[in-house]
């Protein structure tokens, strides 16, 4: 185990993925804010000719974009969570609170990152049309449900681990 | 908590200090000093037996149930 190498495989992973979340961030906010500026140009470029350009649409993607963008700090916050995770496994200490408290926010995390992925495909298929069919990769997740599940009883399961080991450690 | 730990006395009676126990029953002084202080939140009974062989008594000279003295902020 102490020689493993999936702790720094996911350290380095972790920390590319912090900075590509905040890349897709900027793109999507450069997407929406054109949208706005040169909505019909932006449209068109994304495949979406002049006739299929109806308010709902319109309205329907920009609402996703935006979405998408909420999604970047909560991802972050999960992100950095799980790279303090990491880390205090690579001190070797990580049956503590804090770990608790981190899985516990992860879980919440993924559970609202599922409710709003749901959202978006709701969304996509409100809008989409016969003529213009719009599929969003989003929506209803069995594996990402039993993801928010189980991440919720491993902050459980760490924060009763972690009561065990300061009752231990006060045994004589 | 409301339990006392009275190895103090019975050091004093058994002529015998912390240190010489501890080496005696294989736990560290630094243990020993918080198991002597009250700060422990528990004691196994492996330590509970191996201080009973030592200082010869019965695991109720060393502990005994009074009142909270609150002392310690123990629960």
């Amino acid at each position: 185990m102490k020689h493993s190498t999936a702790l720094p495989a996911a350290w380095i992973m972790l920390r590319i993925l912090i900075v590509l979340n905040w890349m897709v961030g900027a793109a999507i906010a450069a997407l929406l804010i054109a949208t706005i500026v040169a909505k019909g140009w932006t449209f068109t470029a994304l495949g979406i000719g002049p006739e299929d350009q109806i308010r709902s649409v319109i309205v329907g993607l920009q609402f996703v974009a935006a979405l998408g963008l909420v999604t970047i700090p909560l991802n972050h916050a999960m992100f950095t969570r799980m790279l303090r995770i990491v880390e205090t496994v690579r001190i070797g200490d990580p049956f503590v609170a804090a770990n608790a408290y981190r899985l516990n926010a992860i879980a919440w995390i993924l559970l609202a990152l599922q409710v709003i992925g749901m959202t978006i495909g709701g969304i996509g298929r409100a809008i989409s049309t016969p003529h213009h069919p719009i599929h969003l990769d989003a929506g209803f997740s069995a594996i990402g449900w039993l993801a928010v599940i189980l991440t919720f009883v491993l902050a459980r399961v760490f924060a009763e681990g972690t009561l065990m080991r300061e009752d231990l450690e006060g045994t004589i | 908590m409301a339990i006392l730990v009275n190895l103090d006395e019975l050091l004093h009676d058994r002529r015998m200090t912390l240190t010489e126990l501890a080496e005696r029953i294989d736990i560290t002084l630094p243990n020993l000093s918080i198991l002597k202080t009250g700060k422990a939140r528990a004691i196994r009974f492996s330590t509970l037996d191996a201080i009973c062989g030592v200082l010869a008594c019965q695991p109720g000279d060393i502990l005994r149930f009074g009142p909270d003295e609150g002392g310690d902020g123990q629960d």
